[in-house]
């Protein structure tokens, strides 16, 4: 089954909408910059509200992680995520994979778990990019920082590729699937914050996966295991009973 | 022991009864035929007895395995290759293989070696390495009989095989058939509306019409009962038989 996985990993990561997803992922990291440069006041303003710094790395990290890299989960998870099981159905391919002697949901779970290792590999690439590109193009970066968050982020942008593919296999229609995954990927991605905008609902908010993703950044000057590891865990629990809900919901259909 | 057992298998699908109540068996090692025109139950009951179709009555097992209680087990001694079916576009056919031994838990080595012998004998070599992307129909055709065959499977169900082939590939094809029955005693299930293929190649055959069992018997036999000399006008006697 490791080999089925690393295989179908390898096969994932040669489909030509990765290629779309990089180049997303790589013009982001080219404008980051650009947009850093003369950051909306409201924004300023905002930092200073919620997390009570104003130093440009909070900025450039709050813009990062929100602006940028946030809404980019939600829409790469479903271009990613928009080929498994439904596509292979759609368009011939799973009769001939069925048949082989492994069960769907077995087969989903396979699918969805490399499907988002695309995810973190694209992720990551695009992160140690950034890291690299904004040492010499933004001020007062910290790359160890950076990089500490996103070891944090890349596991909401892995539950997110888990979430579409889940909801597209439980809707069953693939147009109707896709465009359930992106509102249902904005709603949490919108709600992220709430914890950092109003203390009340911190605790709350940690109910949703992206808001656990994004926890980094009320620590940004003591970043460590203490804060890293638990949010991650709990992505990962929550990545794992995802696919468990999708592969549970493919039990039964025929192909 | 039959290497294939069908009692009273049936599929409904809403009112459309696609598979009535079918019972037959298969010995093993041999190339068993099963014709009968687009919609009359072929596909659906070959789908059931691989576990891709769930029964709304009756049992099937295939070498001992009963196809709905342990039908892994019986995915992993059988070969297939549906009618209508497609290959993944961004791989290659090398590829492909190597993916569908891995879903058998293959070892990389045997799963390459093999991958070779099938991509050499089906004439692929020099394709292997190209995107399946597109393939011409025979071509794909090709890499569907190697990744059914990739497991060297005990039972192969093979549904409309030969369609898309040349004349010389088909040729080729049914040659490969008999020399897995004869050398390996692999079991085949045949299906086609090409009948001069299943004359070839069956010695027994079942027809189905309207998603019923109408004969089952070796063909010099059903073509005696039926006074006619060619499996075109035994196939339309029984047709003809049925509607009346």
């Amino acid at each position: 089954m490791i080999r089925f996985l690393w295989l179908d990993y390898r096969a994932a990561l040669r489909e030509r909408k990765v290629w779309f997803v990089v180049a997303l992922f790589a013009y982001t990291v080219l404008v980051l910059p650009v947009l850093l440069a003369r950051p909306p006041p409201h924004v300023r303003d905002a930092m200073d509200t919620w997390f009570g710094a104003r130093d440009p790395f909070t900025l450039f990290m709050f813009m990062w992680t929100d602006l940028a890299m946030n809404k980019l989960i939600a829409t790469a998870a479903v271009v990613l995520a928009g080929g498994v099981l439904l596509r292979e159905r759609d368009t011939g391919v799973l009769p001939l994979l069925a048949a082989k002697p492994i069960s769907l949901p077995g087969y989903f779970a396979v699918r969805t778990t490399s499907t988002c290792a695309v995810m973190a590999t694209v992720y990551l690439g695009a992160q140690l990019a950034g890291a690299l590109y904004f040492s010499v193009m933004v001020e007062g970066f910290r790359p160890g920082t950076f990089l500490a968050a996103a070891s944090l982020h890349v596991w909401a942008a892995v539950f997110s590729t888990a979430l579409a593919a889940t909801l597209l296999v439980v809707v069953r229609r693939r147009g109707l699937g896709l465009m359930v995954g992106l509102l249902a990927l904005l709603l949490l991605v919108g709600m992220a914050f709430i914890g950092f905008y109003n203390p009340a609902w911190a605790t709350v908010s940690l109910l949703n996966p992206i808001s656990l993703g994004v926890q980094s950044l009320g620590h940004l000057d003591a970043l460590g295991p203490g804060v890293l590891v638990p949010p991650m865990l709990a992505l990962v629990g929550f990545t794992a009973l995802t696919i468990a809900a999708g592969a549970w919901s493919v039990r039964d259909m025929e192909v | 022991m039959s290497a294939i057992e069908i009692e009273g298998l049936s599929r409904r699908f809403g009112a459309v009864r696609a598979v009535e109540s079918v019972s037959l068996s298969v010995e093993p090692g041999e190339i068993f035929g099963l014709m009968g025109h687009n919609g009359a139950g072929k596909t659906t009951l070959l789908r059931m007895l691989l576990g891709l179709t769930a029964p709304s009555a009756g049992r099937a097992r295939i070498l001992g395995h009963d196809v709905a209680s342990d039908v892994l087990a019986v995915r992993r001694i059988c070969g297939y290759l549906p009618a209508d079916y497609a290959l993944p576009p961004d791989m290659t056919p090398r590829r492909f293989l190597a993916y569908v031994a891995a879903m058998f838990s293959l070892p990389r080595a045997e799963a390459e070696a093999r991958a070779e012998t099938w991509l050499q004998r089906l004439g692929l070599i020099a394709a292997a390495d190209r995107r399946l992307r597109g393939f011409s129909t025979g071509m794909a055709q090709k890499v569907g009989v190697a990744q059914a065959l990739i497991n060297e499977p005990r039972v192969l169900f093979l549904d409309e095989p030969t369609s898309g082939l040349d004349p010389l590939g088909r040729h080729e094809l049914l040659e490969l058939l008999r020399e897995l029955a004869r050398d390996r005693g692999v079991t085949i299930v045949f299906s086609s509306h090409i009948l001069s293929d299943v004359e070839t190649l069956c010695r027994r055959v079942a027809a189905m019409h309207h998603g019923r069992l109408v004969a089952c018997g070796e063909v010099a036999a059903l073509k005696r009962e039926h006074g006619v000399a060619t499996m075109d006008d035994l196939y339309l006697a029984l047709v003809r038989r049925e509607a009346a």
